[in-house]
C-alpha cells in the first residue's frame, strides 16, 4: 500500500486556490472531451481551434458570443438568487417560455407604430410579469404547503414547452404567421427589436449586466437580501429571528421567475424577432442552474461564467465546416459542469498522503490529529453550506 | 371485444408506463440510500443509445438491455464519484448529468457514416405468449399480449420490494439513506453501499431507456425520453419511495400518455399539445394535493439523509 489519501478542510481557501482549481477543472474537461473526440476519430486539437475561432478570436465572434451569453446570464441569475435562498427553482426553463410568449403576444398586439422605447419596455416588464407568475404556481405550493419545488417546476416546464409548441405547431394562433403554410411564429413589428450595440450584439447584454449588478446589491446591501441569506443558511434561525420564511419564498420565486421571463423577452425582442419554440427551447434555464452553481451563487460571478459557457455552446455550427457533429458542444457543456463542481471538493479541501503506519492503523490518534486541524466551526458550518450549494 | 378502445388503451398503458416502471424502480433504490440521482433522464438517453446501437449490430434483445443498462450504469458511477466521494451538491451533479447524457447521445447517435438516426431497430421485440392466448377476452390482450420485459419489470417490482423490506441487505440499504453515522457506527459500509445504489439506479435507468427505444418507440431519435426521466424522478416521490405504489403510478401516466391514441380513437378534438401537457399537469396536481392534504404527516417522508453527503469527520 502507498499510504493513506487524508481529506482535510482549508481554513481559507487562499485566492489561487479560488481561482486556480477552475481552470485547472477546465482543462481537466477539455482533456476529457479530446479523449472521446480521438475515440470518434476527430482531431481534438483542430475542433478545439475552430471553437476558439468561432467564438473569440475577432469581433464578430465576440459579439455572437455575448449575443448568446445574455439569456444564460440571467438564467443565472435566476437560478443563483433562488438557490441562495435554498428554493430549488428548476423551472427557468419555463418561466423563460411564458416570458418570450408574452413579450412577443404584446409586440403583435399593441399598435406598430408605439415608439421603440415604450415598446421595448412594455415586451420586458411583460415577460417579467408572465415569468413571476409562472413561477407562482411553484411558489404558492412551497410557501403554503411546502410542496417540493423541484417537481413541481420540472413539470411545469414541460407544460410551457407544450403550450408554445401548441401556439406554434398546433394551431393557427394569434402568434403564428397566417401567410405560412410551414408553422412558424409571426414576426414581431421593426419597432419591438432591441436596438443593437455593435454587430448583432444588441441592447440587452447590457440589460442582463445591469440586472445582475442589481442583483447583487439586492442580496448584498438590503434588508431583504440579508433575510434571503439568512433563510440560505439556517432556515430555523430564520424563523426563529421572526423572518416570514413563505412570504420571502413567493418573493425570492417572483424575481427568478421575473429575471427568467425577462431572457424570454430579451431573446424574442433581439434575436428571434417572432415566438420560435426551436430557437428557444435549447435548455437555457436548465444551464443557467449549472452556471450558477460553478459561479457559487454569486450573482457578479456568473458574468464570466455564462459567458465562457455561450463560448463553448455558439462554437457548434462552426463544427460541421470540419466534419464533426455540432451536438459535440453540448458534451462539452456537460463535462465543464461536471468537472468545475468536482472541483469544489478541492477547493474546500486539502488532500493530502500518509503512509500507512506499521503496526496496524491507529485511529484514534490520527481521529484526534484531524479534529486539530479543523480550524473553527463557523468555517466547517461555512464549508458544509458551500457544499450544500 | 378485444379490440375495445378500453382494452386496447389499457394495454398500451402498460407498454407505455413499463420505461417509467424501470427508471423509477432504480431511482428507488438509489435514492433510499440517501443519493439523490436527477440525472435519470440523461442516464436514459445514453442507455437507449448504448442498446439501439447493440440491437442493430447484434439483433439480440437480452444483450441490447444489458449493454443499455450497463451504459447507463457508467454514467451513474460518475454522479456517485462527485455525490458520494467528492461530497458536491447532487442537484447540480444530477442536472450536469444531464446535460452530458443528451450531448453524448445525440453525438453518438448521429455518428459515423451511417447514423442509428436513420438505421431501422434491429430487435424484433414480440409477445412471450402464444398467439392463442392472445384471443381470450380482455385479459388476452391486457395479461398476455405483452413482451418479455413487461414481465419481467413486474417481476423486478416484487424483487425490489422483498429485498428493501425483507433482507439485511435492505435494512442496511435504507438505514445507510436514513442516518448514515448511526449506519457506519454500526459497521456498514456507507460509501460502498451508496456506490452500489447509486450504480443500480443507473442500470434501471439505462434498461427504461432501451425499452423505450426498441420496443416502444423503435427508432432512434435525438433527446426521444422527452421527459420521461423526468416523470420518472417524479413518481419516485409520488410513490413515496415504495416500489408497489410507482408500479400503481408508473401505469397510470402510461394511460395518461396512450390517451391522445385512444381520443383520436374516440374522435375528440384536442390539440395533440395538450395531450402532452397531460402527464405532466397531472403530476404536479397530484404533487401538490398530496402535500395538501391532512394526512400529510402520515405519509411516508423522504429518506432522512437525502441528498446529503455523508462526512465521517462531521460525524
Amino acid at each position: 500500500m502507498i499510504g493513506r489519501v487524508i481529506v482535510t478542510p482549508r481554513a481559507k481557501p487562499s485566492p489561487l486556490v479560488r481561482a486556480g482549481v477552475p481552470l485547472l477543472s477546465l482543462l481537466v474537461a477539455l482533456a476529457s472531451g479530446a479523449v472521446i473526440l480521438v475515440l470518434t476519430g476527430a482531431d481534438p486539437i483542430e475542433v478545439y481551434r475552430t471553437m476558439f475561432d468561432a467564438s473569440l478570436n475577432g469581433t464578430a465572434p465576440i459579439e455572437r458570443t455575448l449575443t448568446y451569453a445574455t439569456p444564460l446570464i440571467l438564467t443565472g441569475l435566476a437560478a443563483a438568487i433562488a438557490f441562495r435562498m435554498r428554493v430549488y427553482n428548476i423551472g427557468a426553463e419555463g418561466q423563460l417560455f411564458i416570458g418570450a410568449i408574452a413579450a412577443s403576444g404584446l409586440a403583435l398586439k399593441l399598435p406598430s407604430t408605439t415608439p421603440k422605447f415604450v415598446m421595448v419596455a412594455v415586451m420586458l416588464l411583460g415577460g417579467a410579469v408572465a415569468g413571476a407568475l409562472w413561477a407562482g404556481f411553484a411558489a404558492l405550493p412551497k410557501a403554503f404547503f411546502g410542496t417540493d419545488e423541484i417537481v413541481t417546476t420540472l413539470m411545469l416546464n414541460f407544460v410551457a414547452l407544450a403550450f408554445m409548441n401548441y401556439l406554434i405547431f398546433g394551431s393557427y394562433s394569434f402568434w403564428r404567421d397566417p401567410s405560412r403554410p410551414v408553422p412558424q411564429g409571426n414576426a414581431i413589428p421593426d419597432s419591438a427589436v432591441l436596438p443593437t450595440i455593435s454587430g448583432r450584439l444588441h441592447v440587452g447584454f447590457l440589460i442582463a449586466v445591469a440586472l445582475a449588478v442589481s442583483v447583487w446589491l439586492l442580496v448584498r446591501g438590503t434588508t431583504f437580501g440579508f433575510r434571503l441569506r439568512t433563510i440560505g443558511d439556517s432556515p430555523r434561525a430564520a424563523r426563529y429571528a421572526g423572518i416570514g420564511v413563505p412570504v420571502a419564498t413567493i418573493a425570492v420565486f417572483a424575481i427568478s421567475g421575473a429575471l427568467a421571463g425577462v431572457a424570454g423577452a430579451i431573446e424574442v425582442s433581439g434575436v428571434t424577432n417572432r415566438l420560435d419554440p426551436k430557437a428557444l427551447a435549447i435548455e437555457l434555464g436548465y444551464t443557467g442552474i449549472v452556471i450558477a452553481t460553478v459561479a457559487r451563487m454569486h450573482p457578479l460571478g456568473v458574468l464570466p461564467v455564462a459567458v465562457l459557457l455561450a463560448a463553448v455552446a455558439t462554437s457548434g455550427s462552426s463544427m460541421q465546416a470540419i466534419g464533426v457533429q455540432s451536438e459535440v458542444v453540448v458534451l462539452l457543456q456537460g463535462l465543464i459542469f461536471l468537472s468545475v463542481t468536482a472541483g469544489e471538493f478541492f477547493v474546500t479541501n486539502r488532500l493530502g498522503l500518509r503512509p500507512v503506519p506499521r503496526g496496524g492503523p491507529s485511529e484514534p490518534v490520527e481521529a484526534l490529529a484531524d479534529a486539530g486541524d479543523v480550524p473553527d466551526a463557523a468555517d466547517s458550518l461555512r464549508a458544509s453550506v458551500g457544499g450544500a450549494l | 371485444m378485444n379490440d375495445s378502445v378500453l382494452v386496447l388503451s389499457i394495454a398500451s398503458a402498460v407498454v407505455a408506463g413499463t420505461p417509467i416502471l424501470l427508471a423509477a424502480l432504480g431511482e428507488i433504490i438509489t435514492e433510499r440510500a440517501g443519493v439523490m440521482n436527477l440525472g435519470v433522464e440523461g442516464m436514459m438517453l445514453v442507455g437507449a443509445v448504448a442498446a439501439f446501437w447493440c440491437g442493430t449490430h447484434t439483433g439480440s434483445l437480452p444483450l441490447a438491455l444489458i449493454v443499455g443498462g450497463l451504459a447507463a450504469a457508467a454514467l451513474s458511477l460518475v454522479h456517485a464519484v462527485l455525490a458520494i466521494t467528492l461530497r458536491v451538491n447532487q442537484t447540480v451533479s444530477g442536472l450536469s448529468l444531464v446535460i452530458v447524457g443528451s450531448g453524448l447521445s445525440a453525438f453518438l447517435g448521429n455518428q459515423g457514416d451511417s447514423p442509428l438516426l436513420e438505421a431501422p431497430n434491429g430487435v424484433d421485440v414480440g409477445p412471450l405468449f402464444p398467439e392463442a392466448f392472445a384471443d381470450i377476452p380482455i385479459a388476452g390482450p391486457i395479461v398476455f399480449g405483452h413482451d418479455v420485459v413487461v414481465y419481467l419489470t413486474l417481476i423486478l417490482v416484487g424483487l425490489t420490494g422483498w429485498v428493501l423490506y425483507r433482507t439485511s441487505a435492505g435494512l442496511s440499504l435504507r438505514a445507510v439513506g436514513e442516518d448514515p453515522a448511526a449506519a457506519d457506527a454500526a459497521g456498514l459500509g456507507v460509501v460502498r453501499i451508496r456506490y452500489l445504489a447509486t450504480v443500480i439506479g443507473g442500470f434501471g435507468a439505462g434498461l427504461g431507456g432501451a425499452y423505450l427505444v426498441l420496443a416502444v418507440l423503435g427508432t432512434w431519435q435525438t433527446g426521444m425520453t422527452a421527459g420521461a426521466g423526468w416523470i420518472a424522478v417524479a413518481l419516485v416521490i409520488l410513490a413515496g419511495w415504495r416500489p408497489w405504489l410507482a408500479l400503481i403510478g408508473a401505469y397510470a401516466f402510461g394511460a395518461l400518455r396512450g390517451l391522445g391514441f385512444t381520443l383520436q380513437i374516440a374522435r375528440v378534438d384536442i390539440p395533440s399539445d395538450f395531450l402532452a401537457m397531460i402527464p405532466f399537469v397531472a403530476a404536479y396536481l397530484v404533487v401538490v394535493l398530496v402535500s395538501a392534504s391532512p394526512a400529510r404527516s402520515r405519509r411516508v417522508a423522504a429518506p432522512a439523509a437525502l441528498g446529503e453527503p455523508y462526512n465521517r469527520e462531521h460525524r
